[in-house]
């Protein structure tokens, strides 16, 4: 165990963080369990955008406005943004959607899913074998010689329009122009105080940027390196701490029912996870680490972002979204055909490289 | 940045012409007619859910009344004829959900309110003006332990399953999460 490594302690802040604002941002007004979640926030701020007429689920989430300005802060100030891409623009763009889709059939992002273990939740567990089989699935594929080329730096601004977006986002929050919806009912209208919620989001941003945490990573690297990889202990760190503070706040509540969003088709709860796990390892990281990637100047993941929002919208226009009645039908039939994309890609790019 | 040549100025002046003028526009919110059709989309919005609600406690004002009076068994025919003019309204299953709950029908109540909620999440809402949150909280508190005896002891009864997995579902949904 690398003790002594700065990154070390790094990673171990921003996981310790993770997990206290995780549950303390439910506990102050965001939905049970989705203090933090990628894709509940993606689906909330485009319903606020007016990509999708779910009146329910319609509120710009300065957490994510948090995470993509924290990330770019963080790498201005170590001259670590760089504009970058160039790589594989469609997949990517698809990626990001079916990102969601998986994301939407588990009802939450791979944050989410240990949030809702911690929490007590037992029907994340099928989700969590989801995830574990599709990270392995990927890296099988990594080392058979598939995968998106590396990203390379691009003249011109590429990198700097999704944080610009995002900038314009938070002038959004405040201005709150007329083109905005905001949910008065429903988990859209659930939310810790907006100033907590950016507060914990660019905090969140700067320290995920310097210590490159991202949850499918550190499994991922768990099965590269063991016991060795420092983001292992920060997944372990982050599901300890996020624990406690749900016992802490009489928010831990054991077993499979009665759990806030949550369903019992597991099979589909594994599979949508399965899909998510899958297509990070190959776009190089969950949703969470897109965004902030997004941040850092990396327009390959920007593209992903924008297909998480497109995603996002498309699942609940189409009404592809489980919620706690189950999985609708064609959310699994999107289920299958993410499955399909990636399948397809992984034998693409297998052939490409040979 | 250097300014070479007049290209680089008129795109420069282009740049700072075009941002000035989109700030202006946008700080000043008034005199844009996208402003106007925006400020009408979310006033539809509030407008179609308040007309809605307004609308159901009118039509079912009729059942409210009787049941009101403790004339369940009339209710629920009133129901039925209310049902065959606005069929799978989920308020008017909610409100059979009452009345059989009511009646002792505790399976049936169960079904009807969690395929109220199914169409309708607003229900289990504490704040919203049909909210029938409590109530559900009550059915389950009282009803989910004896049903789920007869789900899974001896003798299973296959429409107490049913109601084991409405009630369950119900119970999810006041739990509250993301939908």
């Amino acid at each position: 165990m690398p003790v002594f490594d700065r990154q070390f302690w790094l990673i171990l802040l921003a996981s310790v963080l993770l997990g206290l604002c995780g549950v303390a941002l439910a506990v102050l007004g965001n939905p049970q369990n989705s203090g933090i979640c990628i894709s509940c926030f993606l689906e909330n701020s485009a319903g606020a955008l007016g990509l999708h007429g779910n009146e329910r689920m319609q509120y710009l989430r300065p957490e994510l406005i948090g995470f993509v300005l924290g990330a770019l802060a963080s790498a201005l100030a170590g001259r670590e943004f760089r504009s970058r891409g160039g790589s594989a623009p469609m997949l990517r763009l698809l990626s990001g959607v079916f990102l969601m889709v998986g994301c939407a059939v588990f009802i939450g992002c791979p944050i989410k899913l240990f949030l809702r273990l911690t929490a007590g939740d037992l029907t994340a567990l099928s989700g969590l074998a989801g995830l574990l089989a599709g990270v392995w699935t990927g890296l099988k594929g990594l080392a058979a010689g598939v995968g998106f080329a590396r990203a390379e730096k691009q003249g011109g601004a590429a990198g700097v329009w999704i944080p610009l977006f995002f900038l314009l986002g938070l002038a959004a929050l405040f201005v709150r122009p007329a083109f905005l919806h905001f949910s008065t009912r429903g988990s859209g209208a659930e939310h810790a105080p907006l100033l907590i919620s950016l507060g914990a989001g660019l905090l969140l941003g700067v320290l995920a940027q310097r210590s490159r945490f991202c949850v499918t990573g550190s499994l991922r690297d768990t099965f590269l390196m063991g016991r060795r990889n420092p983001l292992l202990w920060g997944l372990v760190v982050f599901v300890l701490t996020a624990t406690a503070a749900n016992l802490a706040t009489g928010n831990f509540h054991p077993g499979l029912y009665g759990q806030p969003g949550a369903h019992l088709e597991f099979f589909w709860s594994l599979l949508g996870m399965y899909l998510v796990g899958w297509l990070s390892v190959l776009i190089g990281g969950c949703p969470f680490r897109q965004l902030i990637k997004a941040g850092e100047g990396d327009a390959d993941a920007g593209l992903v972002v924008i297909g998480m929002l497109l995603g996002s919208a498309v699942v609940q226009a189409w009404g592809l979204a489980a919620t706690a009645a189950g999985v609708p039908l064609y959310g699994k039939v999107a289920v299958l055909a993410g499955l399909a994309f990636v399948s397809f890609n992984t034998l693409s790019g297998r052939r490409a490289e040979a | 940045m250097k300014l070479s040549d007049r290209f680089d100025l008129f795109h420069l002046l282009m740049l700072a012409l075009a941002l000035g003028g989109a700030l202006v526009l946008g700080f000043s919110g008034s005199g844009s007619s996208a402003v106007v059709t925006g400020t009408s989309r979310q006033l539809e919005q509030d407008l179609a859910y308040r007309a809605r609600i307004a609308f159901l406690r009118d039509v079912y004002a009729p059942v409210e009344e009787l049941m009101t009076q403790g004339r369940d068994q009339q209710a629920l025919l009133k129901l039925a004829e209310i049902a065959r003019r606005y069929p799978g309204e989920g308020y008017g299953l909610l409100l059979r959900g009452r009345i059989l709950h009511r009646l002792g029908a505790v399976e049936q109540a169960a079904a009807a309110y969690a395929e109220a909620v199914r169409k309708n999440p607003d229900f289990v809402d504490a704040q919203a003006p049909l909210s029938a949150r409590q109530e559900i909280a009550a059915l389950l508190e009282t009803e989910l332990q004896p049903v789920r005896q007869r789900a899974v002891g001896q003798g299973k009864s296959p429409s107490a399953r049913r109601a084991l997995s409405d009630l369950r579902y119900l119970q999810s949904r006041l739990a509250g999460g993301c939908e």
